[in-house]
């Protein structure tokens, strides 16, 4: 009896100890892995931070018509924020690259599926920092436009724009991370349709306007003489 | 390549002249009285002259005015000249460059000792013009002669606002109309302009000729050339203009920074002809509507102008808002001010040129509000007194250009 219990033991300890020599190179690979993503990862945000930091990166972001970014990172600066963006997407990278020296099937097919939907995320963030531009522009160009032509309700109509390309940029990102497809094409279609309703609205209280403005216009100019503005700016 | 500029129905005609002169662009579409008046005139210049004249529809030259005279004075040649005439699909000012161009390249193809193009519609430009502009560069040796125009107090206000305030203070003389567009110019300067080492002056050599005249010391004068009659403002396009005038002058301001920055203060430039004068004018113009314009600006704009203008600015245009039209009034120094932080942005690239030149639109209206209301009954010598100071006042705020030119993220008042 005592024989076979020691047996047993002596079997499940033979099963461990080969278990964990067949673990430990991986877990020092991943151990490395780690430490040199850790050491690459904070080399480059000292580069990225440093190009960026030359490149008056911060200023631009402001000029591109992004004045609130300074309000995501907590060190209130965009560039520390891009940088540190870029390191923890490299220990990330030394993670999964540590974790597949296991050569356990469960782990690379977990890196694999992970890998695998890397092109998803950057296709969806390309998509959103599109997105973000193009709003950004278009809300301006509107804003500007309308002021100069003295529309009342500029300010409005600037914000649904910047709302309608950016539900439809996020909408566009959801579809590509493949998130909920169904339930994002609900409800950007009622987004959608919700600003476009605003908008119809805001043009049209200011048409309003505009209308009661020019006939005023008119019936005054059938009584009275129009005056020419002599004013000549070229 | 000076061939790029030359249209290729022209190329053939230009190739069969020997040489010439002294080359003419007429912009306007003559009829056959006009284009006869412009011979006649061209043919009193002294001296065997060839001149060759680029027309943009030379069917309407007469047949004989089309052929070489006889005997001596001065032998006229017509080519008809596509870029010459008025483009539809382009702006003005795009167009008047791309003229400007083509004529450049007609003249280093010719070896024309001077250029001259008149722009303005000849039924409001007497045809003599063309002959006082180009006299005192054939004959005195001046390489650029720009037109002094009789002043009318509500015309022209883009440039007597901005432009030729900023250019006599940035390159230091006193010029009425640095943009023309009615200019006579010298072989020296148009090869300048369009050389092979001017390429960067080639985009807009309209406001590209009298800052590099002045900064590569070539000598400018001013003709008194008369009345000039301006076609009706365009008020839902006032912004547009804005960016075609304002962004090659700050381009050429870019360019020139090296030379501009070592001028100080200004000095008057020869001129020729006889000064003359306007009727006094009581027009009346409608304030309120620039007001609102520049009311609303101030309200829907700020974030944009946070971008270009320093706080004590933005403070200064939100004390404005509070005054009543009759109080209305921008000081000079505070719009000298506005107009150099928008070029440093410009420069700077602070936000996209077109957003910065056309987000000023309702600045430029608050200017012209509180100088229409105080010019309204002004005589021509008021008008005089209050524009020279009004350009005083950019002689007076240069440092602070200078300045912000130079430190644009440490000096920020």
């Amino acid at each position: 009896m005592r024989e076979q219990v020691k047996q047993a033991l002596d079997q499940s300890t033979t099963r461990f100890i080969t278990a964990l020599t067949r673990l430990l190179p991986g877990l020092v690979v991943l151990i490395v892995a780690l430490l040199i993503s850790v050491i690459l990862a904070w080399i480059l945000a000292i580069i990225v931070r440093r190009l960026l930091v030359s490149i008056r990166f911060d200023q631009r972001l402001v000029g591109w018509g992004f004045p609130s970014t300074a309000e995501w990172s907590p060190m209130k600066s965009p560039s520390v924020l891009v940088s540190r963006f870029v390191a923890a997407l490299v220990v990330l990278t030394g993670l999964l690259i540590g974790v597949s020296a296991f050569d356990a099937e469960l782990t690379s097919l977990l890196v694999r599926s992970v890998f695998a939907y890397v092109p998803n995320i950057l296709g969806a963030l390309l998509v959103l920092l599109a997105g973000i531009i193009i709003a950004r522009f278009l809300a301006r160009s509107v804003l500007i436009g309308a002021v100069n032509m003295n529309f009342q309700y500029g300010r409005l109509l600037s914000v649904g724009v910047k709302w309608l390309v950016l539900v439809l940029a996020v909408a566009m990102a959801l579809e590509h991370l493949r998130i909920a497809s169904g339930i994002v094409e609900l409800a950007f279609g009622i987004l959608f349709g919700g600003i476009v309703l605003a908008l119809s609205l805001a043009v049209a209280l200011n048409a309003k306007e505009l209308v009661a403005k020019s006939l005023e216009r008119e019936t005054t100019k059938t009584t009275t003489e129009r005056i020419e503005d002599p004013l000549r700016h070229l | 390549m000076e061939g790029d500029f030359i249209p290729q129905q022209s190329l053939e005609k230009i190739e069969q002249i020997d040489a010439a002169d002294l080359v003419v662009g007429i912009l306007a579409n003559l009829d056959h009285e006009s284009v006869a008046t412009v011979h006649e005139a061209l043919r009193t210049l002294h001296g065997d002259l060839r001149i060759v004249i680029l027309l943009g529809d030379a069917s309407s030259v007469p047949a004989q005015a089309g052929s070489p005279s006889s005997g001596n004075g001065p032998q006229l040649t017509f080519v008809s000249w596509p870029p010459i005439g008025a483009d539809t699909s382009g702006t003005p000012m795009q167009s008047i460059s791309a003229a400007y161009l083509s004529l450049f390249a007609a003249g280093r193809r010719l070896g024309a000792q001077a250029g001259c193009i008149i722009a303005s519609k000849l039924e409001s430009v007497p045809p003599q013009w063309v002959c006082e502009l180009v006299q005192p560069v054939l004959e005195t040796g001046f390489d650029l002669a720009v037109p002094h125009y009789v002043r009318r107090k509500f015309e022209g206000l883009l440039n007597v606002s901005i432009i030729s305030p900023l250019i006599r203070c940035l390159y230091g003389k006193r010029i009425q109309n640095p943009l023309g567009p009615d200019l006579g110019f010298s072989r020296a300067l148009f090869e300048m302009v369009s050389g092979s080492d001017g390429n960067a002056h080639r985009i807009h050599p309209l406001a590209s000729l009298a800052p590099v005249a002045i900064c590569d010391n070539l000598r400018v004068c001013q003709v008194h050339v008369g009345p000039r009659i301006l076609p009706p403002t365009d008020w839902t396009n006032t912004s547009s203009l804005l960016v075609q005038a304002l962004g090659p002058v700050f381009l050429a301001m870019e360019r020139n920074a090296a030379c501009w920055q070592k001028t100080r203060g200004s000095i008057p430039v020869s001129g020729f002809g006889e000064p003359l004068t306007a009727s006094h004018e009581t027009a009346t113009v409608d304030v309120n509507r620039l007001l609102n314009s520049f009311q609303l600006g101030n309200r829907d704009l700020q974030d944009i102008w946070g971008l270009v203008l320093p706080p004590a600015t933005l403070l200064e245009l939100r004390k404005l808002t509070r005054l009543t039209p009759e109080q209305f009034e921008m000081p000079d120094e505070l719009w000298a001010r506005i107009v150099y932080d928008f070029a440093l942005a410009h420069r700077l690239r602070t936000i996209n040129r077109e957003h910065l030149l056309r987000s000023m639109t309702p600045l430029y209206l608050g200017w012209a509000a509180g100088y229409a209301k105080e010019m309204e009954a002004a005589d021509e010598v008021a008008v005089e007194r209050r524009l020279e100071r009004l350009s005083n006042a950019y002689e007076v705020s240069k440092p602070y250009l200078v300045s912000r030119w130079r430190w644009p993220d440490r000096f920020n008042p």
